[in-house]
């Protein structure tokens, strides 16, 4: 039995667990659910010690339990299978599955490949794989470079095994499979616990299901004592943000400022749509089930494969995202950091970034970088010390509104937006949605792509709900579903 | 979340490794002059102050050129041979066109240029390795057409002007400043100055912004063709002479001055006025220890340990996770 109790963990001043007590036991499967940001693979990752905690203690068998890193958690028996894939397709199947181990395989300094590959076989045997170490990586799908991940973490031998959202990237066969897989874990009596955002998963294979709420424990039931509708309760909770949002007077009406008509891009599709001017429409749904492949389509920065975009009647067929500047239409990209942001630049440039204004013969217009910068600054309510202060030395909410104020410094007709508030504080949170809404009303068209459930129901005129590639439910106009409602149509 | 809605508060004071980062460049000229000015009483003369920026002429042009591709995050290993053929451009021309062999040195550096920019931006290959390729074929181009025999320059009017001297200064250190001004102007003043710093400082960041990356990457390439052209022009009339081996390992001098200079190879970030004090580091490096008597067997190690050393003091680790 591995037990934790009291587990805390914040990041940056960010709390993502308070306070959570949790139990595996040899041969249960734990499934760990709730809401985008409620802790779940943060207490895996704890447990793993792959990041460090705050406070609380664990113990296995009873004997305390405080790993200091990775290595040292999986000597104790303790391994995590992570969310992104984590296979080297450059080395063999063997090696992959042996590569924390690879100096056990060692004769007179060589690799011995007949014993790797034999004791890797066996592992794959074990878990009932259906391909073998002499197999090309070339040939394997997503599914089964898994299954080589399940198979690397059984190679320790570990008593327990986490699974982070190890299905999110799978196809229904393959998820499938890995299901199996797990159930065989159990059979041989190893400790599991994992985190799905899919429900059929969970009440599939699920022995216990532990719900957690932004960084507490909701509660952990026996899965014969849940029904889908007790969970979703569960996961979203009962107290409802009210002041966060502020109600609008828009009226979304007359043509289209944009519409897709059954587009296909490489990961979503066809999807068929239409944004008037003057209102926020809301993409809700589990990540990379369309809402971001639509943005990426509209922006410019991933290809339409067939269908048609349409920007006020005309074609809009942008090869790059500076053809949909161009068009009107301004991005808030997802990362922050990665996308939105050059952190080691300075608020104004980074703020004049899409703007650009420029005299003749190609001159940089720096007067005009300054107002236009200082405005944005004053309107979106930056907080910096000066235009020349670096990005890096702002809060997350600050650094947000910069990504913010560099999408309307180029006056756009309508805004893209994904996640616009990811890992902002409640503060900076109300000012964004505030930001937002009165554009709106001024007639800005705003499609807003969001993970955050209470977000996406607060803030959108209308709301649209995305699930596997395709549309799967359109509220009418100013409808206010349920969580339960919404949810329901992402799973 | 609940996140501190406050700000970070007042940036930190900087610390005794930003200072010096910043004021490296300085500091080292600074300790330079006063060494050798101790050892040798020539060091310290105006006459030799023109020498060093007469041997530093062309090393400052390519290495102002160098700049824009560093801080746009690329590398290109090719200007030593591209100055070699835009030399050879202008000395073989020079009897026909005169003064105005410049020309066709700057075409034959544009040229060279456009080849590296579209096979790095349109072709997608890494520049590093395009102009470890072109390195070889531009200096290639220079062998075939010489067979190895230097191409001397006797045009009077070509020779009267890039060798001559105006109030005093060679022509080619007036040629080689203006030409640095004008970079800087670009670099500092101009939209795409601030797209090469932008390429180079978040590429992803710069094409979801709406900025022609492609193009800005095909432009730096052209911008460097076209400055190691006119550095071509300004080593011929230095040597009156186009030879196979001329300018053979500039680009490592020029690199060596653009990094001592505080550009960091990251990309990003990076001054003109930097790489104007580099340049003059290695410049007076070589000169001082040629006036010194420093062995020159010596010197290579010298300057390697130079260039290591500034790296050493000035590069921000906290900034970098992964070194390779």
């Amino acid at each position: 039995m591995l037990a934790a109790e009291n587990i805390s963990k914040s990041f940056g001043g960010a709390a993502a667990l308070r306070g959570v007590s949790v139990q595996f036991a040899p041969g249960e499967v734990v499934a760990l659910v709730g809401e985008n940001g409620a802790g779940k693979s943060t207490l895996l990752k704890v447990l793993a010690a792959v990041v460090g905690s705050d406070g609380g203690t664990a113990t296995i068998d009873g004997t305390p339990y405080a790993p200091r890193s990775q290595l040292d958690a999986e000597r104790e028996g303790v391994a995590l299978v992570f969310q992104e894939q984590n296979v080297n397709r450059a080395l063999t199947i063997a090696e992959n599955i042996m590569l924390g181990r690879l100096r056990d395989f060692r004769r007179f300094g060589l690799i011995d490949w007949t014993a790797l590959n034999r004791a890797a076989q066996a592992i794959l045997d074990r878990i009932g794989a259906e391909f073998t170490v002499h197999d090309d990586m070339a040939t394997l799908d997503l599914g089964q470079m898994k299954t080589i991940e399940v198979a690397r973490a059984l190679a320790l031998e570990p008593r327990f095994i986490f699974f982070d959202e190890s299905t999110a990237f799978l196809n229904h066969a393959e998820a499938t499979r890995l299901m199996a897989v797990i159930s065989e874990l159990r059979r041989q009596g190893i400790g599991i616990g994992f985190v799905s955002h899919h429900l059929q998963e969970v009440f599939g294979i699920a022995d216990r299901i532990v719900v957690l709420k932004d960084g507490r424990l909701v509660g952990a039931h026996p899965v014969a004592e849940m029904t889908e509708a007790r969970l979703y309760e569960m996961m979203v909770g009962r107290d409802m943000v009210g002041g966060l949002f502020p109600s609008g007077a828009s009226t979304m009406s007359g043509v289209p400022v944009v519409a897709l008509r059954d587009v296909t891009t490489e990961t979503a599709g066809p999807i068929s749509l239409e944004l008037q001017a003057g209102g926020i429409v809301g993409i809700g749904g589990l990540k990379g089930s369309g809402g971001e492949a639509i943005i990426a389509a509209l922006s410019g920065s991933e290809q339409v494969f067939s269908g048609q975009m349409l920007r006020n009647g005309r074609p809009h067929t942008p090869r790059q995202p500076r053809d949909a500047w161009r068009a009107g239409i301004a991005t808030l990209p997802g990362d922050r950091t990665g996308e939105g942001v050059i952190t080691e630049f300075s608020v104004l440039e980074n703020l004049t970034l899409a703007a650009s204004p420029r005299r003749a013969a190609g001159f940089a217009d720096r007067p005009a970088m300054r107002r236009i910068a200082a405005k944005q600054i004053a309107s979106l309510g930056i907080r910096t010390q000066s235009l020349d202060t670096t990005v890096n030395s702002l809060s997350g909410g600050n650094m947000q509104k910069v990504v913010l104020g560099k999408c309307l410094a180029a006056a756009p007709e309508v805004l893209l937006l994904n996640n616009p508030t990811r890992g902002v504080d409640i503060g900076a949170k109300a000012e964004i949605y505030r930001v937002i809404r009165k554009l709106a009303d001024a007639g800005m068209t705003v499609l807003m792509v969001t993970e955050d459930l209470p977000e996406l129901l607060g803030l959108s005129d209308r709301i649209i709900i995305t699930r596997r590639g395709r549309i799967s439910h359109e509220f009418p106009d100013g409808a206010r579903p349920s969580e339960e409602d919404a949810v329901k149509w992402m799973m | 979340m609940a996140e501190p809605a406050t700000d970070r508060g007042t940036p930190p004071k900087p610390s005794l490794a930003v200072l010096v980062r910043n004021t490296f460049p300085v500091l080292m000229l600074i300790v330079l002059c006063l060494a050798f000015g101790l050892m040798s009483d020539r060091f310290l003369s105006v006459n030799n102050a023109l020498i060093v920026m007469q041997q530093s002429s062309v090393l400052l042009v390519a290495a102002v050129a160098m700049t824009f591709v560093i801080v746009s995050g690329s590398i290109d290993l090719s200007v030593g041979s591209i100055v070699a053929v835009s030399a050879l451009a202008a000395a073989s021309l020079s009897s026909s066109f005169g003064a105005f062999a410049i020309g066709p040195a700057m075409l034959v550096g544009l040229a060279c240029g456009a080849i590296n920019g579209a096979l790095f931006a349109y072709g997608k290959i890494p520049s590093f390795i395009v102009t470890l390729g072109t390195l070889v074929i531009f200096r290639g181009v220079v062998l075939l057409f010489t067979k190895g025999a230097p191409v001397s320059i006797s045009d009077a009017e070509f020779l009267g002007f890039y060798a001559g001297r105006t109030l005093g200064m060679p022509n080619t250190v007036l040629i080689a400043l203006a030409v640095t001004g004008l970079a800087a102007l670009v670099f500092n003043q101009t939209v795409f100055g601030r797209e090469v710093r932008a390429v180079g400082g978040g590429e992803r960041v710069a094409l979801l912004s709406g900025i022609n990356v492609t193009r800005v990457k095909f432009g730096v390439f052209l911008f460097c063709g076209l400055l190691c052209g006119i550095a071509g022009l300004l080593q011929s009339a230095r040597t009156m002479a186009a030879t196979a081996q001329l300018a053979q390992g500039l680009e490592l001098d020029v690199i060596a001055a653009v990094v001592v200079g505080g550009t960091p190879l990251t990309g990003g970030m990076g001054r003109i006025r930097g790489t104007i004090l580099g340049v003059l580091i290695i410049a007076i490096l070589s000169n001082g220890m040629n006036m010194t008597g420093i062995d020159p067997y010596l010197q290579n190690i010298v300057k390697g340990v130079v260039l290591i050393l500034a790296v050493f003091l000035t590069i921000d680790r906290s900034k970098i996770q992964i070194i390779k």
